[in-house]
């Protein structure tokens, strides 16, 4: 079995080669090459595929590749190279179930199959997006924490301490850090549900030395919280990363390495991206020693995962490792759209439609490309944890159709999206609730979507 | 033999039949096709072929390199090539002008402006930073790629020393964004803040906080980038 010290003696023993070259020629080369050796080729007028051989090419065609790029170490600028054996071994040995939380808020978090129907575990919240202030922090978090399909939370990052802006690996971070747990814990306690795990810890800690400085006990982080280590695309590790990998590892707390391959970037085109998207996740396992992943593949353009293209990688990846691994796999989606927007909900219907059916669980979301502080509110991963129940089960031909319906109401619009609004001016925090604009927009979006054969719970307001 | 390999898209490029049509001589045919096939070691062959030929060397610019360059630009803007194709064609381009601008008599000298490009201290993303250089390079810019992570004072000295007209800074996180001021803090204390534009983007960023730390500009995409390059490297 791959260890951190195994890692370690590969990053410093391995092929030596330039950042560029692992890039250009030898990362993006071989994705194409894998696609084409395994004729993947993605129907995109129908973006929910049910081809299972097409699945499982797309996963042969993964484990090819990582068996020919392995992994990047930005710090000694070599390879991190995986036999066949080792990563089998590793897909034997990785976890198919992980008890998270405390309480009685302590959920099994478990691998799901294509078309099961049991709901997705659904990771809610911000997804590290940035917010404004304390305030907003704790009125997100409070909201988060109160939706009831939540299993785990994500929450935003903090942006200022003190009125100054964060700055990396400064005093600044760390005390940034450390508050983001403690005002974590501070909100799930204010909606009773102190159990609760926090699964991106910590989003305001980039450096290790955050992360490690904020795992003090007294900030109120626990080994049953979760442990999100972001991979540099593409497949590249750094010591940085590293070291938060052994921070979490001495405290037991579960790792999830997240990634975002960029559609149009070093992965190309939606084929090749699924091959890459699939092959991250063996990487993550192993180089990461992750216990969950956390896929979020992004167009390059839309910075969104809602688009044909992305739906059909989603889509592919997701049923490509949940038949023929047992790892569990959460998908992140983003919007273009934002708050307050009939595009926004719609974006995130297709994209936890494609990844439910095929096999994931959610995290949901980054509303309008997680670009702008405060342009997110608790209604948007409300709405998509009811999306992400209400078609678990549903076979993929019927999703299908369901997203090409879908598609048109937003397709459009995403090279220039209508950003919505920002969290104070749809979301009350006193009477936690959407504002009224928003309401009529929910209903809307509701019964437009009943009539499309979904029935999502009425509206209590 | 194939005038271009296939795309990371798949497809072999559709403008194909374009390149017989751009250029009037077989070397300069052959430095578009280096370009097109995204062939440094190509492109180094073709170009000392046209220096050999003694071929004008803005003849080489004007009517091989930038055609294709631009042609390179126009189908990355349409995702119908990708990231690894742009950047490639990019450095095909590079290691030809190193070799054509020592030629240059000094008064014709007509490229376009040096730009520093940089993903800011503390942020080691870099695809966003990636794209930009490649765009600049594609439409004509000097572009000096200082990676990621730059230092605040290594990227400012840089500038000076390579006489540059413009900074583009990109920062993907919002807790890197300080390092985005620290830029323009650092030329103004030089006294060199009159004599760089300042262009800054990334994720997190945007126009409010472009005019928040005295940066002359925001760029959403690498297409604005450029357009902000043209512009501010004009009136400096």
């Amino acid at each position: 079995m791959v260890q951190i010290l195994d890692i370690m003696e590969k990053a410093l023993n391995g092929k030596p080669m330039s950042e560029t070259d692992y890039q250009l020629k030898l990362f993006a080369p071989k994705c194409q090459e894998k696609v084409k050796a395994h004729g993947i080729k993605f129907d995109l007028k129908n973006p929910i595929c049910d081809d299972d051989s097409l699945a499982d090419d797309v996963f042969e065609a993964a484990v090819e590749l990582l068996i020919d790029v392995g992994a990047y170490c930005t710090n000694t600028n070599r390879i991190i190279s995986y036999t066949e054996n080792e990563i089998k071994d590793a897909l034997t040995n990785a976890p198919n179930e992980i008890l998270m939380g405390e309480g009685k808020d302590k959920r099994w978090l478990r691998p799901r199959k294509v078309e099961d129907k049991t709901p997705p575990w659904c990771l809610l919240g911000a997804g590290g997006g940035a917010c404004a202030s304390d305030k907003s922090f704790l009125a997100l978090v409070e909201g988060y924490a109160e939706i009831p399909e939540v299993d785990a939370i994500t929450t935003p990052a903090i942006t200022r301490v003190g009125g100054m802006r964060i700055r990396p690996a400064s005093p600044l971070e760390l005390l940034g850090a450390m508050r983001n747990a403690v005002l974590a814990r501070e909100a799930t306690n204010r909606a009773g549900r102190q159990g609760i795990p926090i699964m991106n810890s910590l989003a305001t800690a980039e450096s290790d030395i955050a992360l490690a400085a904020a795992l003090h006990p007294k900030y109120g982080m626990r080994a049953s919280d979760g442990y999100m280590i972001c991979c540099m695309d593409p497949m590249k590790v750094d010591f940085n990363r590293l070291n938060k990998v052994t921070v979490a590892l001495s405290m037991g707390g579960p790792i999830g390495m997240c990634f975002g391959p960029l559609m149009g970037g070093y992965s190309g085109g939606p084929e090749s991206t699924a091959v890459s998207l699939t092959a991250h996740h063996m990487m993550g396992i192993l180089t990461y020693q992750s216990s969950w992943l956390l896929p979020f593949p992004l167009h390059l353009r839309y910075v969104s995962s809602s688009s044909r293209e992305m739906l059909a990688l989603i889509s592919a990846t997701g049923q490509a490792i949940s038949r023929n691994t047992h790892l569990i796999s959460i998908n992140l989606n983003y919007t273009s759209g934002g708050p307050c927007t009939p595009m926004c909900l719609y974006e995130t219907t297709a994209s936890v439609t494609a990844a439910v059916v095929s096999g994931q669980s959610i995290e949901s979301l980054g509303v309008a490309s997680n670009r702008d502080e405060d342009r997110t509110s608790p209604v948007e991963p409300r709405i998509s944890a009811e999306v992400g129940h209400a078609v678990a089960g549903i076979k993929r031909s019927d999703a299908n159709e369901l997203v090409k319906k879908l598609l048109p109401k937003y397709e459009a619009k995403l090279p220039n999206p209508n950003l919505g609004k920002t969290l104070f001016e749809v979301w009350d925090p006193e009477k936690r609730r959407p504002s009224k604009d928003y309401l009529r927009v929910i209903k809307d979006y509701k019964r437009t979507m009943a009539g499309l054969g979904v029935e999502l719970k009425p509206e209590k307001y | 033999m194939p005038l271009a390999r296939t795309h990371t898209c798949g497809r072999r490029p559709a403008f194909v039949k374009g390149v017989c049509v751009l250029g009037t001589d077989k070397i300069l045919k052959d430095l578009q096709k280096a370009v097109l096939s995204y062939d440094p070691d190509a492109a180094v062959k073709a170009t000392k072929a046209a220096i050999k030929a003694k071929v004008p060397p803005m003849d080489v610019i004007d009517e091989g390199l930038v055609p294709a360059i631009e042609m390179v630009g126009d189908l990355f803007e349409r995702m119908e090539i990708f990231l690894p194709d742009l950047m490639l064609a990019a450095d095909a381009v590079k290691s030809s002008t190193s070799l054509l601008l020592p030629l240059l008599p000094k008064e014709g000298k007509n490229i376009k402006a040096t730009v520093i490009v940089a993903t800011v201290q503390g942020d080691v993303h870099e695809i966003g930073k990636n794209i930009v250089a490649s765009m600049l390079m594609a439409r004509g810019f000097n572009v000096i790629d200082m990676g990621v992570d730059v230092k605040t004072s290594d990227l400012v000295e840089t500038t000076k020393k390579e006489k540059a007209k413009v900074i583009c800074a990109s920062a993907l996180m919002s807790s890197t964004l300080g390092s985005q001021k620290d830029i323009v803090d650092y030329l103004a204390s030089t006294g060199m803040r009159k004599k760089v534009a300042v262009l800054i983007g990334g994720g997190p960023t945007s126009k409010a906080w472009a005019k928040e730390i005295g940066a002359d500009d925001w760029g959403a995409d690498a297409n604005a980038a450029v357009k902000l390059a043209e512009k501010y490297s004009k009136a400096r």
